[in-house]
């Protein structure tokens, strides 16, 4: 136990994040969903080998549902809701139809309430979503037109009381009503009032048009004085994300389809890791960037304590209170002091020192050189990367210069080397900065934006030797066998695409929670797409794997009947470093000095090869320096120092 | 992981060392003393038990080492052994394991007894026999990595007597013999004194023969100490993270299955720099008692270390609570015996018994299953999300080897990746990752990255760089976002010029900045740092090296090679730094408007909006801002946002209005900044702060208060707003209760 929580403050240690920002970096989405009559038709897919059908509500409900879902897992602490309006029923909070005092909010119908969700909250969305008994109970349009700006104000009382102080807040509107108060101009006004409030809280509108049978959705309607160019969240955001969201088509299957993919693409706000962050192109010529995270492993969150005690189980929240080794009494924070365990004592630092160890000046990306990409070796990489997308908000121009530098890099295939410091006091890491292409799916929807990316490397310090083991080269034989197989099971476009691939531990863990949580009978088998499809690669490749099976026991045969005996117990005798791919495989180099320095041996045959070919500075420093010191040279100096002094040692000798 | 070491430095401490040469601020042995201790703390940092050290002096004003009786042997004494002469016994095993490492505590002793002596007498060729023999009696015939290290002037008497027989011993027991002189002779280095003492010259000689002929080393120790900027390269040997077999198909299923031994080694590891831990200082001493208190109690008594002395260890305590549902915004205090695992889902508590533990762990089998193959070039490099790995063969199996390497040229050929799915161990969960073919000349395994799931992916987007399209979904090719013909030159020579990469005469690729020449700055300032203050406990912090900060600027020849098409790419680029936050931006403000670009406001101050209702206090306050021109419609607002603040904390239940709160005070700080009103702000605020101090607004609001600091809305201050009469030093202390 102990040992978990010290390790957690060692992370906190290293990660200082800034946390001056007054609103909680989280986020709450409330599902507006209209329940008319249009909206309750259902729309019958296009094929008719299938009857499958989907009334728009239902759909939206399916959404909300499936994201609701989603969100529990990745943003556990994010808030969701879903308002059902033009409903004939009413509800909000403690009033519904019986209560006195009349309706605040008629036909507005708050389904689930505001909040992290909870397994009720879960069954309850899936039931009315799926269930058509459930459905019919509340799914009842309401005669009389419901009132926007009242449907509008009800949100901005739920965001208002549910949640306060939180950083992005916004209001999703499936509907396919595009003008719902046709020429009345007091009930529209009232509406766009009702609108500003919400822009003015920081509400942003997001709205998920769907198109009736007989017409497309048209925002110029109403929709366009509802919705406000920027949001407040995310200044950058690009006003024809918002205008060009498709509207949903007309058949079921598609409609369900395209509604979830455009809810998908919002389902977390855009939020920066780094905003306007100096980007270095040359020294004293600046531009601005911001950076985000686009890949990040998604872990099962961490077990917690539930109290079992009382009748409905509690998650209980730990605080941690430090206190001294000696006399137990709780540690202030000022009383704090750090020091690094050395020969057994402490060293110690004062605060300030300990800052200023860590600082190598402001966050920056500062552009070192620029080389072929292939000049990035595929081993070198750490974790994973950074994207960077221009901003003009420190320096005008940002974007027509890194959009110069992108198109550039990406033509010769280069990418930058580049210093960078992601946030004050950040440890500096050196990285490549990758131009990334736009990559656009059959529909012509955004898969990868284009942008550049940094990949933080490798220091020396975290390079790792190849580990010792034998060369045994495959023959040709053997090589074009394995060929045929490669060629056969390649996987569609030849591509690796992520979203075919959910993390099957990750989605069995919540599976099973769920179960646990709704009380439901657990699911026997997991759904893992990542196992590979057995029946097809033997029916692809089988054959082509039993004629390689063959061939690889006639080589072994050939090449190591005669010590196969002993091979598998008797260490070997080390490996041999040979340069050339055609001697004979499996023998080893016969002429070689053995040095137990730093586990390389010298091979002056290869490097002898090296010296004749002129390639002595492809080998390595380690390389060099054993042959060096094995010739008694000295082995000081840069790479190429070594090289020089390895070459003056062969021109000697002739 | 690393080979085990016993290394033994010899010092010679002569009275010459004493004396300072060639204009140097600090005596030779100090100097050379810089390379000692140096490579001493490198090794006690490592925190290595077996990294063993031993210290001898040579030309010591006494004599103490085991062959003392011998007259060829004085004036050599073992300052340090490298551990208890004989074999250990049981009983002292603890003991000795102390012994044999250095500690703090040996590191001061040293420093007291590394002084020049008061004589120049004693042998440089004896004194390495010493080091032998207490390598000998150190090490054994175990496998240790033995080496010895002695650092002289070359001034003196050096006997060349029984030179032969040390060289074969030194030999025999493979030990590795490294001479360092002050001001040596180094044609390599680039190094010859002037006027050198004839009698120094053939001792240099004789050393170097000696170094020579044992294989080992010798050279000048400038040469020794410029090196010491560059980090220790320590070899670890990878553990195995995962043996298993690479499997294409399913053998339990399939005869046609394709199975191949495999084991896995990292390629790249993050190193972490050294953690701090945490201490206090001890109960009942406070900075000025300790002085007094603590100096018989101390073990060690030098003063620097007292304060070390008064620090203690740090313990976390834990409590747990749940949310009283009786009263609530209050909490109630659970035992731990009440708890049991457990996991949220949403905010529902899914508890899990004891039995169930791993019920939700995948049930997996450790194995790395082919998936399919890619094409390389549709890959996109930044797909990888983890540090690599090297897939190799069974390292014993011949058989494994060839068929792997079959595999790994199969790949190259083709010109493809693998996509796995790998199980490091049983009910582990599976990782997705990619298998590259690596080969080399002499060395062929495959690469592994992990790649990201569906999940991992998110899907932000952004417009696109080539084109602008515009509102009305036109698509736009000349735009001030977008480069012109001049600027796409510029920006394409400017690169070019900053090329890193430059092919050699024969065409081989030169990288001048190979990745295995940066090193992790942070890591190696802080060990330096460490090491300097363990030795020099009074200097000050080292400064970063120039080595380990080269990556952080372009190269001098970089630089000029590329300034005149930098030059000309900031003038065809035209790019201009926006001026600071323009002032008073809220006054005579163009407020937002929706798409249709419809004036809302007007639609509200037809309305006129100057009351603000409680229940749409922000959007109302912020609109009445925009309505008023005067100072009065100003503070009016204030008040009224005051007034619904204070109702709303004494009607809060516990802390259930606080966030609301806390949002509000966020909003009206930000909007009288922008009015320049400050003044306004920071005065409801100390009004605030002394009602919930006093306990005016129904109870105890102390924690709100704690939460207004935290949540950084407390005064304007003059960092803030040019306006504000309040210094950050007051904002702060206002802030605190």
């Amino acid at each position: 136990m102990a040992e978990s929580f010290r390790r957690e403050d060692e992370v906190e240690e290293e990660d200082e994040i800034d946390d001056t920002e007054y609103k909680s970096s989280k986020d709450a989405v409330l599902f507006a969903i209209e329940v008319s009559r249009s909206m309750l038709m259902p729309r019958s897919t296009s094929g008719s080998k299938n009857t499958s059908t989907e009334t728009p509500s239902r759909a939206a409900l399916k959404c909300a549902y499936h994201l609701m879902q989603q969100r529990i897992i990745s943003n556990p602490h994010d808030m969701i809701g879903v308002l059902l309006f033009g409903t004939e029923a009413s509800k909000f909070y403690d009033e519904d139809e019986n209560s006195r005092g009349g309706l605040s909010y008629p036909h507005c119908y708050l389904f689930t309430d505001l909040n992290v969700p909870a397994a009720e909250d879960v069954k309850q969305l899936r039931e009315l979503a799926e269930d058509d008994d459930k459905a019919e109970e509340i799914l009842i349009p309401s005669k009389d037109p419901v009132s926007m700006a009242n449907v509008l104000f009800c949100a901005n009382q739920i965001f208002t009381s549910r949640a306060s102080n939180f950083l992005s807040r916004r209001l999703f509107v499936v509907t396919d009503n595009d003008n719902p108060h046709g020429d009345d101009r007091s009930m529209r006004s009232a509406a766009t009032v009702r609108a500003k409030d919400l822009y003015d809280l920081g509400v942003t509108i997001e709205l998920f048009p769907i198109s009736r049978l007989d017409r497309q959705f048209d925002r110029s309607k109403f929709y366009d004085d509802i919705i406000y160019k920027t949001s407040t969240v995310d200044p950058e955001e690009a006003p024809q994300t918002n205008t060009q969201t498709p509207s949903a088509g007309v058949d079921g299957i598609s409609l369900l389809n395209s509604l979830l993919s455009s809810i998908n693409s919002k389902s977390v706000p855009r939020r920066a890791l780094f905003s306007n962050m100096p980007l270095e192109i040359g020294p004293g010529f600046k531009i601005s960037v911001t950076g985000y995270i686009m890949f990040k492993r998604q872990e099962p969150a961490r077990s917690c304590f539930v109290w079992v005690g009382g009748e409905k189980p509690q998650i209980a929240k730990g605080t941690t209170t430090q206190i001294m080794d000696d006399t137990a009494r709780a540690v202030e924070k000022w009383e704090i002091r750090k020091a690094y365990k050395f020969g057994g004592e402490q060293v110690s630092f004062t605060p300030e020192e300990q800052k200023a160890l860590r600082n190598f000046g402001e966050p920056v990306i500062r552009i070192i050189g620029f080389k072929p990409i292939s000049a990035l070796p595929f081993w070198a990489s750490i974790k994973p990367p950074t994207f960077i997308y221009p901003s003009e908000e420190t320096y005008v121009g940002s974007t027509r210069v890194f959009s110069a530098l992108h198109r550039k890099l990406l033509t010769d295939k280069k990418m930058a080397l580049v210093w960078f410091i992601a946030r004050k006091n950040a440890a500096p890491v050196v990285a490549a900065m990758l131009p990334g292409a736009e990559k656009l799916d059959e529909d012509n929807v955004q898969k990868l934006p284009p942008g550049m990316w940094l990949l933080p490397l490798p220091f020396a310090d975290d390079i790792r030797p190849n580990p010792e083991t034998n060369l045994v080269v495959a023959s040709e034989s053997l090589i074009d066998r394995m060929r045929t197989i490669v060629e056969q099971l390649q996987l569609p476009k030849a591509q690796y695409a992520p979203h075919k691939y959910p993390n099957p531990s990750l989605q069995w863990h919540y599976r099973i929670l769920q179960a646990l949580a709704l009380d439901e009978d657990l699911p026997e088998k997991p759904e893992d797409k990542m196992i590979p499809k057995y029946k097809q690669i033997d029916k692809r490749v089988g054959g082509c794997v039993i004629a390689w099976g063959e061939e690889l026991e006639e080589q072994d045969r050939n090449l190591f009947s005669r010590n196969s005996k002993t091979s598998t117990i008797a260490k070997r005798p080390a490996k041999a470093q040979r340069l050339d791919d055609d001697s004979n495989e499996g023998t080893p180099a016969s002429k070689k000095i053995k040095m137990e320095r730093d586990g390389h041996e010298v091979d002056e045959v290869a490097i002898g090869k090296c010296y004749e070919s002129g390639t002595l500075s492809k080998l390595t420093v380690p390389i060099l320096k054993n042959f060096l010191t094995s010739q008694h040279l000295p082995t000081t100096g840069k790479k190429a120092d070594l090289v020089e002094r390895v070459e003056e040692f062969y021109d000697r000798k002739g | 992981m690393a080979d085990k070491e016993a290394t033994v430095y010899i010092i010679d401490v002569a009275k010459s060392m004493g004396k300072r040469h060639h204009g140097r601020t600090i005596s030779d042995l100090e100097w050379a003393m810089e390379y000692v201790w140096d490579r001493i703390t490198k090794t006690v940092a490592t925190g290595r038990k077996t990294a063993t050290v031993g210290v001898v002096g040579l030309r010591t004003d006494d004599t103490s080492n085991d062959i003392k009786n011998d007259d060829n042997y004085s004036h050599i004494s073992v300052f340090q052994g490298i551990g208890q002469y004989g074999l250990p016994h049981r009983g002292l095993f603890a003991a000795w394991l102390r012994m044999c490492r250095v500690l703090m505590p040996d590191l001061r002793r040293l420093r007291e007894v590394i002084k020049p002596s008061n004589t120049n007498a004693g042998d440089a060729i004896s004194s390495i026999v010493v080091a032998i023999q207490m390598i000998i009696a150190y090490c054994k015939k175990l496998k240790y990595r033995r080496k010895i290290i002695l650092v002289t002037n070359g001034e003196g008497l050096i006997s060349s007597d029984g030179l032969d027989e040390i060289i074969k011993k030194v030999k025999s027991d493979n030990i590795e013999l490294i001479i360092l002189g002050v001001d040596f002779d180094d044609p390599e280095y680039g190094f010859k004194e002037e006027d050198k003492d004839p009698a120094k010259a053939e001792n240099e000689a004789l050393l170097n023969g000696l170094a020579d002929e044992c294989d080992g080393s010798f050279a000048t120790i400038a040469q020794a100490i410029s090196m010491l900027e560059l980090p220790l390269e320590k070899s670890i040997r990878g553990i195995s993270s995962f043996k298993g077999e690479l499997r294409l198909g399913d053998p339990r299923e399939y005869s046609s299955a394709l199975c191949i031994q495999v084991e896995r080694y990292p390629r790249t590891y993050v190193t972490r720099p050294p953690t701090a831990s945490s201490f206090a200082l001890r109960s009942g001493t406070s900075a000025t008692q300790a002085d007094s208190t603590q100096s018989s109690a101390t073990v060690v008594p030098d003063e620097e270390t007292e304060a070390e002395a008064r620090l203690t260890g740090i313990r976390n305590a834990r409590i747990y609570q749940i949310p009283d549902e009786s009263s609530p915004g209050t909490k109630i205090e659970v035992q731990r015996d009440d708890l049991a695992k457990g996991y949220e889902y949403g905010r529902t508590a899914v508890h899990i018994s004891q039995s169930d533990e791993n019920i939700t762990n995948l049930e997996t089998d450790q194995a790395l299953e082919i998936i399919g193959f890619i094409h390389n070039d549709l890959y996109d490099r930044y797909m990888h999300m983890s540090t690599c790995n090297v897939i190799i063969a069974q390292k014993t199996n011949d058989k494994a080897i060839l068929a792997l390497s079959s595999f790994i040229h199969g790949l190259f050929e083709k010109e493809c990746y693998a996509v796995a799915r790998l199980v490091t161990k049983n009910n582990k969960p599976p990782l997705i990752v990619l298998l590259a073919p690596s080969i080399e000349p002499d060395y062929e395994c495959l690469l592994e990255v992990q790649l990201p799931f569906a999940e991992d992916v998110r899907s932000y987007r952004f417009p696109p760089l080539d084109k602008v399209v515009t509102v009305s979904g036109k698509t736009v090719t000349e735009h001030r976002n977008l480069p012109d013909d001049d600027l796409l030159y510029a920006m394409s020579r400017y690169v070019d010029s900053m090329e890193i990469v430059s092919n050699n005469e024969n065409g081989v690729p030169l990288d001048t900045i190979p990745l295995d020449e940066m090193y992790s700055p942070v890591i190696h300032r802080i060990g330096l740092a460490i090491r300097r203050r363990a030795i020099h406990p009074s200097e000050s912090l080292p400064s970063p090296s120039s080595k380990l900060m080269q990556v952080s600027q372009p190269s001098e020849e970089a630089q000029a090679r590329a300034r005149k098409h930098l030059e000309r790419l900031e003038k065809v680029a035209d790019v201009k730094k926006v001026p600071p936050k323009t002032k008073g931006r809220k006054r005579n403000h163009q407020a937002d408007k929706p798409l249709s670009g419809l004036d809302v406001d007007g639609l509200l101050h037809h309305e006129k909006r100057t009351k603000i209702s409680s229940n749409n206090t922000i959007p109302e306050f912020k609109q009445a801002l925009v309505g008023t021109d005067n100072i009065e419609g100003v503070s009016d607002s204030v008040n009224q946002m005051g007034a619904i603040i204070e109702d709303q904390i004494r009607n809060s239940l516990g802390d259930a209005n606080y966030d609301r709160v806390v949002e509000e005070l966020g909003v009206m700080k930000d909007e009288l900044v922008a009015y320049e009103e400050p003044g306004l702000y920071n005065d409801f605020l100390r009004r605030l702060k002394k009602m919930i101090l006093q306990n005016e607004l129904a109870g105890d609001r102390r924690e709100l208060w704690w939460l207004i600091r935290r949540s950084n809305v407390g005064l304007i201050d003059k960092s803030v707003s040019e306006l504000s009469n309040v210094t950050e030093q007051e904002a702060r202390e206002v802030g605190s209760p």
